[in-house]
């Protein structure tokens, strides 16, 4: 047990799933390194579960082979992966209290009792339930089981946590602060994990590399902050954030430097100024484009504002952080937006 | 690919042993039987014309669909008011009044028959007191008439009909009432549009159900009807053991099986859709799935959990009575309702603590004399004792493969589950006089005609639907990433089996063999084809007692009868409410 490595190196060589006809997973190659945290994001029905699937041997590949640390596991059944995964809302055991939960890889694996009790100790205090290892998974908030699973999950030290959809049944306040404790236990434990999710807020916060399926294939691989600096798709760029299509205006976009992906430029609410068309063009003017326009609506979102602004028969949309002495535009407004010609994007269709 | 396709196999290979029991001992010989009727190997329906030429036969085939259409249409009639009101009423009470319909359900047939002949008869309870009171002179014809026929029929099938019309309406969201009233429909117009409509379908299925088990009904009539009410059951029953003309048996056989498939499909009962609790349907679209195990289930958790919040949103909105009239009014009919079904077993309790030499109602006298004589009596506590062992050896056969196959189908693909749980549902689908005699035949080619183990074969036929039913239905409930979490954890298939799978669906378990036992327990009509006469269980010596001279020992084995299936329900209860309990309210322990 001591001897088994923390953390294990996981290779996808095409590998294709069929249901029927259908391709869940479509092709796919990916290298998930030791002790990376790779979040798999993407739409309902890309197949995310069925990537987590294929790795944790519920599911067969139809095609192609997957590899831990080096060896194919084609033939390993799910119950000799070594791989602790959080299910999504949980799977805690309802007839087991925590305490017989957190036992019970122990007890697959054959620890001894006290072995086994002393190690439970231990992560029930990790996890801050130390006065709940004698409730059923019933009796515990959704926050409380969160947790549990998590421990669950490493308690038998597995080289590979598996973590689907983790945070999808908390409540907002709840997401935030779950999120800040795997981030913590993946820095303490430095399990190579591979985390589901259609939330990217989740995937940006928590991942050092972030996979983006589309219809069962990869559309991008990145870390968190290239994904959405540098989207090379159309796709990811709305997948994840908002994004601004600069096309089929009756402006020409003026374009700086050579972009080596794709043709469509691309520019996030964020990067766009707004302004009174009154306003002095500021000192980098010349790197900037300016483009007239009439605000069509006002949002407005706590720290932020919005504005969808018409713009040569387009709608761009702007985020302003509030701040004290700005104009507040109202629908109807004349207005200029600007940006630096370097934060444009241009992404492939 | 690999992993799914050696699952299903391993799937089918679970279902095995029931389907082998299930072929050999009921498959095989209605194979045989349709050849038969058929002429085989030269094939011509002369056997069905010359059957349908006799007017006497004629009479007997449309007397049987007659009283089965009257008595199915009186137990939708009161059924379905009578639901509605146990639906209606505030938690507390609709639990009892389940239970008090449960009561009846899983008592003894014969028991129940027993007590309407102590009711009915010529020194019955209704003549003795008509007499006592100087209203009449000489006893009322009240019995072996076709009123009394249609009474017993409906006392039998009332409780099943209650229990399936309650079990659809719990699942109908009664906020939609809410909603609607919330749109300005007055109450009955919100009845009329909304829960009407959507209880239709689950109402059909019910109905059809008890139409079909009306159809195969054979002690009400020979022990309550005219002369002259004989349903094709009584007629073939009668064929076996008297004339045992095989062609005519199997001809006869066919016309009632092909009066019970023809009515199902037309109108509709969607097998798999009654049964699609325990195939695929997920608990939330269970708005009107209907019958069989959807009651038993449903109300089996009704009484046994405690609070659960998916009922809050229902019990909130539940519908409530306008006005006093209708109040009271549903008042008295659930009372005159369940007054029918559970005075009569009262009657015979009552009687039989009765001291005089022949039972009478009120008892002249108490005495313990006629318990004394059915412990006193070998034939009748032997039967006892034989029922006893060929009920628990049904039990634990039954129980074994059918959870076995159940769990095996739970892992095949739905198409091939539905079509399955159809096979091995059709022993409870279909006229029992059918199946009594497909399994006479059966073990006569196996040479276990009047043996132990034939019958406890020919009786697991039927047990094994139900106990497939009910744990297929908790298995559906079943969250399979349990399982997957366990094996994520290292537990090797047995092991997640033990460790999470059996102790989750214990309950469901429990409730099969529970079932199984029960019908075991309270079966005549198979029994008595397949006994030949070698092995007398209590319900044969029962049935015998009823149909010749009748032993007031009979009232002490019927109230023992009686009280049996309470206590069985206490029980129940009891591990239920434990199983529940320890996975939702637990009460803090230290040791474990
Ligand atoms: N057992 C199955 N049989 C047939 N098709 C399936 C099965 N499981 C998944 N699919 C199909 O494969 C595709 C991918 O499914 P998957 O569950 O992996 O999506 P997902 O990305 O996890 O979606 P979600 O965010 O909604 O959970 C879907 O089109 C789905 O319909
Ligand atoms: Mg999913």
């Amino acid at each position: 047990m001591d001897q088994s490595p923390i953390n294990a190196q996981i290779e996808f060589r095409t590998v294709t799933k069929l249901y029927g006809q259908i391709a869940a997973v479509r092709d796919m190659s990916l290298t998930v390194e030791r002790g990376e945290f790779l979040t798999i994001l993407g739409p309902s029905g890309s197949g995310k579960t069925t990537v987590l699937m294929l790795l944790a041997g519920f599911v067969a590949p139809s095609r192609g082979d997957i590899l831990i640390s080096g060896k194919s596991v084609a033939a390993v059944p799910a119950y000799r992966r070594d791989q602790g995964i959080v299910f999504q809302s949980y799977a805690l055991f309802p007839h087991l209290t925590v305490r017989r939960n957190l036992e019970f890889p122990l007890e697959m694996r054959g620890m001894k009792v006290a072995e086994r009790a002393q190690r439970v100790g231990l992560i029930l205090e990790r996890v801050h339930l130390q006065d709940f290892g004698d409730r059923f998974p019933s009796q515990l908030s959704g926050g409380q089981q969160q947790r549990v699973a998590l421990a669950r999950a490493l308690i038998a030290d597995p080289p590979i946590l598996l973590l689907d959809e983790p945070l999808g049944a908390l409540d907002r306040n709840l997401r935030e602060e779950m999120q800040g404790e795997i981030k913590s236990l993946h820095k303490e434990f430095g399990k190579t994990t591979v985390c589901v999710t259609h939330d990217q807020e989740e995937a940006l916060t928590l991942s050092d590399r972030i996979v983006v399926m589309r219809a069962g294939q990869i559309e991008q691989t990145d870390t968190p902050e290239t994904l959405y600096d540098r989207p090379a798709t159309q796709f990811v760029a709305n997948f994840l954030g908002e994004a601004n299509i600069l096309e089929n205006l009756d402006y020409v976009v003026e374009s700086d430097s050579a972009q080596p992906t794709g043709t469509v430029p691309m520019i996030r609410p964020e990067r766009l100024g707004i302004a009174n068309t009154a306003t002095p063009k500021s000192a980098d003017g010349d790197r900037r484009q300016y483009v007239a326009g009439i605000v069509d609506d006002m949002i407005y979102a706590g720290p932020l504002r919005k504005y969808h602004v018409r713009v040569g028969g387009g709608v761009l949309v702007v985020r302003e952080h509030v701040a004290s002495g700005q104009q507040i535009f109202k629908p109807g407004d004349k207005v200029r937006l600007d940006w630096l010609r370097s934060d444009l994007r241009f992404v492939t269709a | 690919m690999q992993t799914l396709q050696k699952q299903r196999l391993t799937g089918i290979g679970l279902a095995l042993p029931v389907l082998i029991v299930l072929v050999v001992v009921f498959g095989i010989p209605l194979v045989q039987l349709f050849l038969t009727s058929l002429n085989a190997p030269m094939f011509s329906v002369s056997n069905y014309l010359r059957f349908l030429q006799d007017p006497a036969n004629v009479r007997v085939v449309l007397q049987t669909v007659q009283i089965s259409v009257i008595a199915t249409a009186a137990c939708l009639i009161v059924g379905y008011p009578t639901a509605y009101l146990i639906v209606a009423a505030p938690k507390r009470l609709r639990i009892v009044l389940i239970v008090l319909v449960m009561i009846p359900y899983l008592t003894s047939g014969l028991a129940r028959t027993y007590a309407w002949i102590m009711i009915l008869g010529d020194s019955g309870l209704i003549n003795n007191l008509l007499l006592q009171f100087g209203i009449i002179s000489s006893p009322l014809l009240l019995i072996y008439n076709r009123m009394a026929l249609y009474v017993g029929m409906v006392h039998i099938m009332l409780p099943m009909m209650v229990l399936s019309l309650v079990s659809v309406m719990l699942g109908i969201d009664k906020s939609l009432m809410a909603a609607a009233r919330s749109m300005g429909a007055p109450p009955f117009t919100a009845f009329c549009r909304v829960f009407f409509p959507l209880s239709i379908p689950g109402v059909r299925s019910a109905t059809l159900l008890v139409f079909v088990i009306c159809l195969g009904f054979y002690i009400i009539p020979a022990s309550l009807g005219g002369l002259g009410d004989v349903m094709l059951s009584n007629f073939l029953a009668s064929q076996v053991t008297t004339t045992f003309d095989l062609v005519s048996v199997a001809t006869g056989s066919f016309v009632l099986l092909a009066i019970a498939i023809v009515v199902l499909s037309i109108l509709g009962l969607d097998l798999s859709g009654t049964q699609g609790l325990a195939a695929q349907v997920p608990r939330r679209s269970r708005f009107a799935r209907p019958s069989l195990i959807g009651w038993l289930t449903r109300s089996l958790t009704e009484f046994s959990t405690g609070f659960r919040a998916k009922r809050w949103t229902a019990h909130r909105y539940r519908p409530r009575g306008e006005g006093w009239l209708p109040e009271i009014g549903g008042k008295v009919l659930v009372l005159l309702v369940l007054t029918y079904l559970l005075a009569p077993s009262v009657v015979v309790i009552v009687m039989s603590f009765s001291s005089g030499s022949y039972i009478e109602f009120p008892p002249s006298g108490l005495s313990l004399r006629w318990y004394r004589s059915f412990f006193g009596n070998t034939a009748w506590y032997g039967a006892a004792w034989t029922s006893m062992e060929i009920g628990l050896a049904v039990a634990l056969l039954s129980t074994i493969v059918g959870t076995l196959a159940a769990y095996g189908l739970s892992r095949t693909s739905p198409r091939l589950r539905s079509t399955l749980n159809v096979v091995i549902l059709t022993p409870i689908t279909i006229p029992v006089i059918v199946v009594g005699v497909a399994c006479y035949f059966g073990l006569a080619n196996l040479g276990l005609i009047g043996s132990r183990t034939g019958v406890i074969l020919a009786q697991s036929i039927g047990a094994i639907s139900y106990v497939v039913v009910i744990v297929s239905a908790t298995l559906a409930n079943f969250d399979r990433r349990l399982e997957q979490a366990a094996q994520s954890m290292r537990a090797g298939p047995l092991q997640t089996f033990a460790r999470v799978t059996l102790p989750l669906i214990r309950p469901g378990i429990i409730g099969g063999a529970f079932l199984a036992f029960i019908h075991s327990f309270d079966e005549v009509v198979i029994t008595s084809l397949v006994s030949g006469f070698s092995v007398t269980t209590l319900p044969l010596k029962m049935w015998e007692n009823i149909r010749n001279a009748i032993d007031p020992t009979l009232a002490a084995v019927a109230s023992l009868l009686t009280v049996l299936p309470m206590l069985w329900l206490i029980g129940m209860c009891v591990v239920w409410q434990r199983s529940e309990s320890k996975a939702q309210f637990p009460i803090p322990s230290a040791a474990n």
